[in-house]
């Protein structure tokens, strides 16, 4: 299509993209902590399962400083390992749809309700009193 | 304008700027003071409690702003951007320092055994909600300076992504006030 443009015609479409916002990396930057967010439950989860799951889940989390320890200075325990796969979701997410939507405008007014919605079911999710029956029904179904 | 207009308007400016700062300073002290409490942990009390408290203040000033933002009246960007970039630092050292009173929170003898052998549900409830939901103001603050960095003040263009921008500041703001009181609620019932 471009070789039959003039030059001026391709100088104005090239300021015009310049121009143009594209709310693709607003988009990654939502989505990506959204993610965060929901690792941190499920790994939390999984974490109260068992011993062992517990000790899987805290196994990511040995790097980060007070991770482990005992007596009275204590320490985060698996806590550590639930941060360290949410950082590891929430970056790799942000820097793989940032590159992905760039060049992309995607509705933010579509965008919103469901990622208002996803807060709000990821905030309920840590409410053990709420999200407790739902596990029993997993734990139920899938052994 | 009336000398005497002038001079009212100058007199309400000065006492809203002393009001802001004497009720920061009252404010700071509930956890500045923590710095002398008889424990072996103040040091990671009172730093936690400072940074808490001032991301609390911060963001609430920067809801103001978040409302601007929402009716997309002028907005000095230039401005915006580096107060909300000074918000995400400040929450970022609250998530720190909230990981480093949280040890001592779980150690030996500590507010965590306290609790559960007491009353429990303000461990498995309250406490199992407040240490995760705390992390969540520093992320979405980030995503909003991010955002208006990224975009320049070209953004003024995009309605829809100024909104975004102060839809993220009242949810950092939401679940700072959740993890504040919740912090204070389980400080208050037994301190570290």
């Amino acid at each position: 299509m471009s070789e039959f443009q003039s030059p001026e015609e391709q100088s104005k479409l090239e300021s015009t993209e310049q121009e143009t916002l594209f709310s693709g990396p607003a988009i990654a930057a939502t989505v990506s902590l959204l993610l965060g967010f929901y690792t941190l439950m499920i790994t939390h989860h999984i974490s109260r399962l068992s011993k062992e799951m517990d000790k899987f889940i805290h196994s990511y989390g040995y790097w980060i400083p007070g991770s482990t320890g005992v007596g009275p200075d204590g320490s985060i325990g698996s806590y550590a390992g639930k941060e360290a796969l949410a950082l590891l979701v929430w970056g790799l997410s942000w820097t793989i749809f940032h590159l992905l939507w760039r060049k992309q405008d995607i509705s933010v007014r579509g965008w919103l309700p469901i990622f208002l919605g996803g807060l709000l079911l990821v905030s309920l999710a840590f409410i053990h009193p709420i999200i407790d029956p739902f596990i029993l029904l997993l734990i139920d179904v899938f052994g | 304008m009336p000398t005497d207009q002038y001079l009212q308007g100058q007199l309400a400016k000065f006492l809203v700027r002393t009001q802001a700062i004497t009720a920061l300073c009252i404010l700071l002290a509930l956890a500045g003071l923590d710095f002398f409490f008889p424990t072996n942990y103040h040091l990671q009390a009172g730093i936690h409690g400072i940074s808490s408290i001032s991301a609390l203040v911060l963001g609430t000033y920067l809801t103001h702003r978040a409302y601007a933002l929402i009716r997309g009246v002028h907005i000095n960007f230039h401005s915006l951007r580096y107060w909300l970039m000074g918000a995400t630092a400040i929450n970022f050292l609250g998530a720190l320092s909230g990981n480093w009173i949280y040890m001592r929170y779980r150690g030996q003898d500590g507010p965590k055994d306290w609790i559960l052998a007491n009353v429990p549900a303000f461990h498995n409830y309250l406490m199992e909600f407040k240490e995760f939901v705390s992390l969540f103001p520093f992320p979405l603050m980030l995503a909003g300076s991010f955002i208006l960095f990224y975009y320049g003040d070209a953004i003024r263009e995009r309605r829809d992504l100024t909104q975004l921008v102060g839809i993220l500041i009242l949810l950092a703001w939401l679940f700072l006030l959740l993890g504040f009181v919740a912090g204070l609620t389980l400080a208050k019932l037994r301190f570290v």
